[in-house]
C-alpha cells in the first residue's frame, strides 16, 4: 500500500492521502492504471495471512469426555472421548482415544477408535486402531492389523 | 517361491488377457489381465496386473488393479502401486502409503 501511494502521489497529486486514491486512479493515465492493479492485488493477498499456527498441541487427556464441536487451527491430541464434530489442522487419536462423530482435518493419525464421517488429506491408521464410517481421503496408510470398515473414497 | 514347485499354480504373464473363472489350489500370480473370477490360496497381482471381477483367497497381495470384489480370509496387502475398488472383505489388512482404495470395506471377524 505504501509503495503504491508513493507512486501515485509523486506522479499525480502530492497532497492526496490514501482515502482519495480512487479519485486519483480515475484521473490517472493508462500506464499508471496498469501499475495500480497488481499493486492492489498484492496488498489484498498478503492481508489475510495470520500467524495462527500454534506449535503447541491441544490435548484431551484420558478419561476426559467432550461433547460438542471442536475447532482448531493447530494440532489436537485426543486420548479421551469426543462425541461431536472435530475440525483441526492435525488430529491424533491416541490408543485410549475415542471419537464418535464428524472429523475434518488435514492430517489424521488413528491409534484408537473412530466412528463417523471423516474428511482428511493424510490418513494413517495404526495396528490397534478401530475405524468405521465414511472416509474421504487423499493419501491412506493402514498398518497391518488395523480394523477398518465402511466406505472409502479417494479424493 | 512358486518357481520351485509350480504344481497347482497359475501364472498370467504381462500382455496376456484371460477370461473366465479360475480355481487355483495354490498360487495365482497375475501380471496380465483377467476378466472373471479367481479363487486361489494365495493371490499376487503384480504392478501390471488387472483383475476385472472377483478375487478370493487366503493371502492377497495387490500391486496392480482389482475391480469389483476382494475376499481375503487371512491377509490382504495393498501395495503403494495398488488400486482397489468395489467391495472388500478381509480379516487382516495393510495398505501401504500411496495405495488407492475406493469402496466398501468389511472386516470378516470384527471382534477379534
Amino acid at each position: 500500500m505504501s509503495i503504491f501511494s508513493k507512486n501515485s502521489n509523486s506522479q499525480n497529486n502530492p497532497e492526496q492521502d490514501m482515502q482519495e486514491q480512487p479519485d486519483n486512479f480515475s484521473q490517472s493515465n493508462v500506464p499508471e492504471e496498469v501499475d495500480f492493479e497488481p499493486a492492489e492485488q498484492n496488498f489484498r493477498s498478503e492481508a489475510p495471512v495470520r500467524s495462527s499456527i500454534n506449535s503447541k498441541p491441544s490435548i484431551l487427556s484420558e478419561g476426559f469426555v467432550f461433547e460438542g464441536t471442536i475447532v482448531s487451527d493447530g494440532v489436537l491430541n485426543i486420548s479421551g472421548t469426543v462425541r461431536g464434530t472435530v475440525t483441526a489442522k492435525s488430529v491424533l487419536i491416541d490408543s485410549t482415544g475415542q471419537v464418535d462423530g464428524e472429523l475434518n482435518t488435514e492430517n489424521l493419525v488413528i491409534k484408537g477408535n473412530l466412528k463417523g464421517d471423516v474428511n482428511c488429506d493424510d490418513l494413517n491408521v495404526g495396528p490397534l486402531a478401530h475405524v468405521s464410517g465414511n472416509i474421504n481421503y487423499k493419501y491412506i496408510h493402514i498398518q497391518r492389523g488395523g480394523k477398518i470398515s465402511g466406505k472409502f473414497n479417494k479424493n | 517361491m512358486a518357481e520351485a514347485n509350480q504344481q497347482g499354480c497359475l501364472f498370467v504373464g504381462e500382455g496376456v488377457v484371460l477370461k473366465g473363472n479360475f480355481e487355483v489350489p495354490d498360487i495365482a500370480s497375475i501380471s496380465g489381465v483377467v476378466e472373471g473370477e479367481i479363487t486361489a490360496k494365495q493371490v499376487i497381482i503384480e504392478a501390471t496386473g488387472v483383475v476385472r471381477g472377483k478375487l478370493s483367497g487366503e493371502s492377497v497381495d495387490i500391486r496392480g488393479e482389482v475391480n469389483e470384489y476382494i475376499s481375503s480370509t487371512r491377509s490382504l496387502i495393498i501395495r503403494s502401486t495398488g488400486k482397489v475398488s468395489g467391495s472388500i472383505n478381509y480379516s487382516e489388512i495393510e495398505i501401504e502409503k500411496g495405495g488407492h482404495l475406493h469402496g466398501e470395506l468389511h472386516n470378516l471377524n470384527p471382534h477379534s
